[in-house]
């Protein structure tokens, strides 16, 4: 009798846990579905694409590796075409009629920012690799994790700490695009220069996307005589300004946005493009002369034979990474694997990162701000280089969680 | 303001008004033939300087691109205009119009698939080095697109004017079914209008791609064209040309005078006060017709 409760207790033990992972939607005995959305059409598809391409390879190679704890990971992918409706609608169907277990976003902000009340309300983990938008870490919600990019809050401390330290410019102008995010680049530069440094901008001056002509922008920079111009917008337009620049006689190097330290400004600005410096959101870029990049842009040919120009980029290796620091965070949470055990997981992370391609993650149960790290470059040679700095400041934005 | 800076602001003017010139005349010549607005006529211009991004790899000197441009853009207008134009031609024109757009738009994402969304450069013809003169940078890029604007203003004038096709496309322009009684092959004057205008279009995309860079959004470029036309008056070339420099114009002197948060508003909002004073535009006229 002893014999047989002992065995039943035995099985009890072990089903258990089985149940329990029976019931959390989108995990069976050997899968997890977790859904996913990006704009792979309309003007921002470069993002999306690359995206769910970086996501796709990612999943590939772990469940190549056996998957996590057994199961292997599938994904339903839905555009969002870069419209915060689109990207709720999208989110809607995966959590309600796809029955997910988790969310990917591999979304601009613009899109992203539409979905972040549905995913508070629901509880679902959403994991946001690309858009900086603050929303999705402030404030703090238990199930919003932000991976490769950091809060533009952030890009505004180290943009300013770098140009009011390292290179010790005192007159700096700004031109900046009108969309949401350079001028939330703009704004938060500005903040910080003035608050730690007790710098103004000598100029400040802003374009619409797709502008042709920045002459008069430039020429009220010139006037300002500055030491440095940071440009926030986009390479197309950052090619045009530079060129236009170098034409007027204005000599004084260019800091660029984040999304701009990217081969793809070398390849619109060329030469105008030498000098150019910029924080990046992964330790090389696409195209970097490291063994480690090398292999990694061979395995993503490999399974993108046909991929366009300009592939893999930037958005590529943050959602790969990302991908790779999801699948971390569900490892941790064990057998069963629930909403609350994966959020667990993604909190005991510190400083992982898949290989040398990534920028460490870090969680904890006070913030889900995964990179608080970027890595200044400079274009040398016509490609993206590391430079030898390190911010010296503590950042303001952690001290919120406390 | 000092005469430096205003000259200096006048070559910028002049040299983006342009573009805005050219592709103004590309809208400008299958709507006089033909009466179709064709929306998709910022796309030919991305494809322009699509063609000639590929065309600069293979090594060909300018003029072989050149003329491959024009070529190409030409061919592709009449492709157009036979297979997709033609067959909805008496349908109403807001549907030929929403056809166009779609054009656009199948041959802008057509570039994406096969180029992705990355920006590239050409060289112009002449280098990038900015030439200085009298005090006053000039890049000799944005002379030779003026000069290549104003040679092809000249040629379509004297098309329009001088040749059989040219009469025949004004005879066209002001009523279709009484050409046809004269004798004018109607079909064929709206194929050689899209072949034109198509041709225009790709050779504003080669002329501008050293300047403005390659990139899918270069399209965008139609709705300034589309004001440079309406300010000339939309069935007048000369109109076309001087609406697309007025353009240019004010957009880079209001970038100083009122700043550059509203440089890009300032063209439309003299748009609108001309449109209320020339419904027609500076050179366009009201149609007479008899009832």
């Amino acid at each position: 009798m002893k014999r047989i409760l002992s065995i039943l207790a035995g099985a009890a033990v072990a089903v258990v846990p089985a149940m329990a992972a029976a019931q959390q939607q989108g995990v069976t005995a050997d899968t997890i579905k977790i859904g996913a959305y990006g704009p792979i059409t309309g003007p921002a598809a470069y993002i999306g694409l690359a995206g769910r391409d970086g996501m796709n390879l990612a999943i590939k190679e772990i469940n190549a590796a056996g998957g996590i704890n057994g199961r292997k990971i599938t994904v339903v992918f839905e555009d969002d075409a870069h419209s915060p409706t689109r990207a709720l609608a999208a989110v809607k169907k995966l959590v309600e009629q796809d029955q997910v277990f988790a969310i990917m976003s591999v979304a601009g902000s613009n899109a992203t920012v539409g979905t972040i009340d549905y995913v508070r309300d629901k509880g679902a983990v959403m994991y946001v690799s690309i858009a900086s938008a603050p929303p999705v870490t402030w404030p703090f919600a238990r199930n919003l994790f932000r991976g490769g990019t950091t809060e533009t809050a952030r890009y505004g401390e180290l943009y300013a700490e770098y140009l009011a330290t390292n290179a010790k410019n005192k007159r700096i102008a700004i031109m900046h695009g009108r969309e949401e995010y350079p001028r939330n680049e703009g704004d938060a530069t500005v903040d910080k220069l003035k608050n730690w440094f007790q710098i103004d901008p000598v100029a400040r001056v802003e374009f619409n996307i797709n502008d042709k002509d920045f002459t008069s922008q430039l020429i009220q920079v010139q006037k300002a005589n500055p030491d440095v111009i940071a440009f926030f917008g986009n390479p197309a337009e950052a090619a045009i300004a530079m060129r236009q620049a170098r034409e007027l006689g204005i000599k004084q190097p260019f800091f660029v946005g984040s999304n701009m330290v990217d081969p793809s400004l070398v390849t619109a600005a060329r030469a105008n493009a030498e000098g150019v410096t910029g924080f990046s959101l992964i330790p090389f870029l696409p195209g970097a002369n490291s063994p480690e990049m090398k292999q990694w842009e061979a395995n993503w040919r490999k399974e993108y034979p046909n991929a366009p120009a300009g592939r893999p980029n930037n958005f590529d290796l943050l959602a790969y990474g990302d991908m790779h620091v999801l699948a971390e965070g569900m490892r941790r949470a064990g057998k069963n694997l629930t909403t609350d055990s994966l959020i667990k997981g993604l909190e005991g992370i510190k400083d992982y990162r898949v290989g040398p391609v990534a920028t460490p993650r870090t969680f904890s149960d006070k913030h889900h701000i995964g990179n608080l790290t970027l890595v200044p470059m400079q274009v040398k040679g016509g490609s993206w280089e590391p430079v030898q700095w390190q911010s010296k400041r503590q950042s303001d934005i952690l001290s919120r969680y406390k | 303001m000092t005469a430096t800076l205003a000259f200096q602001l006048a070559i910028a003017g002049i040299s983006v008004g342009s573009i805005y010139a050219l592709v103004a005349l590309a809208v400008v010549i299958p709507f006089k033939a033909s009466g179709v607005l064709n929306f998709g006529q910022g796309e030919m211009v991305t494809a322009g300087a699509y063609i000639a991004l590929v065309l600069t790899t293979l090594a060909l000197p300018y003029a072989v691109v050149f003329l491959l441009v024009v070529l190409v853009g030409a061919i592709g207008g009449i492709v157009i205009e036979r297979a997709l134009i033609r067959p909805i031609i008496r349908a109403p024109e807001f549907t030929v119009v929403i056809a166009t757009f779609a054009i656009g738009l199948l041959i802008k994402g057509a570039i994406q698939l096969r180029f992705g969304d990355s920006p590239a450069a050409i060289d112009g013809p002449f280098g990038m080095d900015p030439l200085l003169v009298a005090g006053l940078r000039f890049n000799p890029t944005s002379v030779w697109i003026f000069v290549c604007m104003l040679l092809v203003t000249f040629a379509v004038i004297a098309f329009f004017k001088y040749t059989r096709l040219g009469k025949a496309m004004r005879a066209v322009s002001i009523n279709a079914e009484a050409a046809r009684l004269m004798g004018i092959r109607v079909e064929s004057v709206w194929r050689w209008a899209w072949g034109i205008s198509t041709a225009i279009g790709a050779v504003a995309g080669l002329l501008v791609a050293p300047v403005i860079g390659v990139n899918p959004e270069i399209g965008t470029l139609i709705l300034r064209g589309l004001v440079a036309a309406v300010i000339g008056g939309f069935t007048s070339v000369p109109g076309a040309i001087i609406g697309g420099l007025a353009v240019g114009l004010i957009e880079t002197f209001s970038g100083v005078i009122v700043g550059s948060t509203f440089k890009n508003l300032v063209p439309f909002i003299i748009l609108m006060l001309l449109l209320v004073f020339r419904p027609y535009g500076l050179f366009g006229v009201a149609v007479a017709k008899r009832v």
